[in-house]
């Protein structure tokens, strides 16, 4: 496949605040991913440095081959930030309208569409929006800018759950008939598990993980049982988080668990079931610092 | 919505989910199942991953393409499903039961009996 875009070894600081460290980061051609991270993670300072606003550090950030300068936006790229708009006093269909100049795969029939589909008034002004209509907008631009890589910072932030599953069904349909390679970044994990085909996890400016999600999905795994029945089951396999209670402990392990092995893990008394993305990225982050 | 279990890949569950549309009659032979797209939509799902899980069903000769048109169910696909559920069924849930049954210190008989006391009631 076709690399998008390729980040190697990015830094950012501010004064002393390492923002973004040693990071690498490659987006193919038409898949969809999504970079995971906590608040202050520094998922916003990547993307503005992989968008142009600001310029790393050190490091190279490659768009179709090419190296992104200083002052250069990637070609082909639709950003939407979390907070998307300067222009306060602007309508929203003039929004739309300054978009449509900027990307020039833009489809008016679909934005049209989508407008109505979300019910937001096209004479609205953008500061009249409630925080749940203003990323509906940047939606509405990051949907029908049919952009060939389109990035979007938190885009289901204020949405109520209707809302939320309404953007991803227009999401996923509309790449499924127009496949273009799409970054979600968010801290909202379980909603986008489905969605999204590839993760990087990023914790404290640096990428800890990145894997498919259907591996993460098949091979991760919280374990119960007695402290010496898991320590021995557990023994040579890649456990990313354990805790103790009494006599038991819970174990989350991110290795491949085979049909022998579960029914093994059944005669020593351990209870294996699949751990949610969401429990996942919890167990991984905040095991990350203690355990091996 | 469909919810997915964790832990069994979704691609699998899709396939089983189209599967039982067909032992269920709502797809009967010949029938033309849903688009990718709205597969997709409906289920808010990676389209990829529905392509996987068809491609599954197409392997086993439960579906079949139309080149253009879409993917259709297989004249013998309630038969290799039935075969296929059945495989799985005594493999899997009776070997299940029986090792629940031996923990509970249960013999063949008792299970036996509430077996027939089940469909009885």
């Amino acid at each position: 496949m076709n690399v998008m875009m390729e980040c190697t070894n990015l830094n950012k600081s501010y004064g002393r605040t390492d923002a973004v460290r040693q990071l690498d980061l490659r987006l193919e051609e038409n898949t969809v991913y999504g970079l995971l991270g906590r608040n202050g993670a520094g998922k916003t300072t990547l993307l503005n440095m992989m968008t142009g606003g600001i310029f790393p550090d050190s490091g190279t950030i490659k768009v179709g081959g090419a190296p992104l300068g200083p002052g250069e936006t990637p070609k082909d790229t639709c950003y939407i930030r979390e907070k998307n708009f300067h222009f306060g006093g602007a309508k929203v269909i003039e929004i739309l309208q300054i978009a449509s100049a900027f990307h020039p795969n833009w489809d008016w029939d679909f934005a049209n569409e989508l407008v109505r589909t979300f019910k937001l008034n096209p004479n609205k002004k953008m500061r009249q929006l409630s925080r749940g209509m203003e990323s509906l907008v940047g939606n509405i631009v990051g949907l029908a800018s049919r952009a060939p890589l389109t990035i979007y910072d938190e885009p289901v932030l204020g949405l109520d759950v209707l809302m939320r599953e309404k953007f991803y069904s227009v999401l996923m349909e509309d790449y499924a008939l127009n496949p273009r390679t799409i970054l979600l970044s968010t801290h909202l994990i379980d909603e986008i598990s489905k969605v999204v085909e590839r993760v990087y996890i990023l914790e404290a400016g640096n990428i800890l993980l990145h894997d498919d999600v259907d591996n993460i999905r098949t091979q991760s795994f919280m374990l119960t049982g007695s402290n010496e029945a898991l320590d021995q089951f557990t023994r040579g396999k890649r456990v990313i988080y354990k805790e103790s209670y009494g006599k038991g402990s819970l174990a989350a392990v991110y290795d491949r668990i085979g049909e022998d092995e579960r029914l093994q893990a059944s005669k020593m008394g351990i209870s294996v079931d699949g751990l949610p993305l969401q429990k996942f990225f919890a167990y991984f982050i905040e095991g990350s610092g203690h355990v091996e | 919505m469909a919810i997915f279990d964790d832990g069994q890949p979704i691609f699998q569950q899709i396939a089983h989910m189209i599967e039982d549309d067909i032992l269920n009659g709502t797809y009967r032979e010949d029938d033309q199942i849903i688009s990718m797209a709205q597969f997709a939509s409906t289920f808010q799902i990676n389209p990829a991953t529905v392509v996987k899980g068809i491609a599954l069903l197409v392997n086993e000769g439960i579906l079949y393409k139309k080149r253009g048109l879409g993917m259709y169910v297989a004249a013998d696909a309630r038969k290799i499903i039935l075969s296929k559920r059945r495989d799985r069924f005594y493999n899997e849930l009776v070997s299940k039961l029986l090792d629940e049954a031996e923990k509970l210190d249960m013999t063949y008989e008792d299970v036996i009996d509430m077996i027939k006391q089940k469909k009885g009631s």
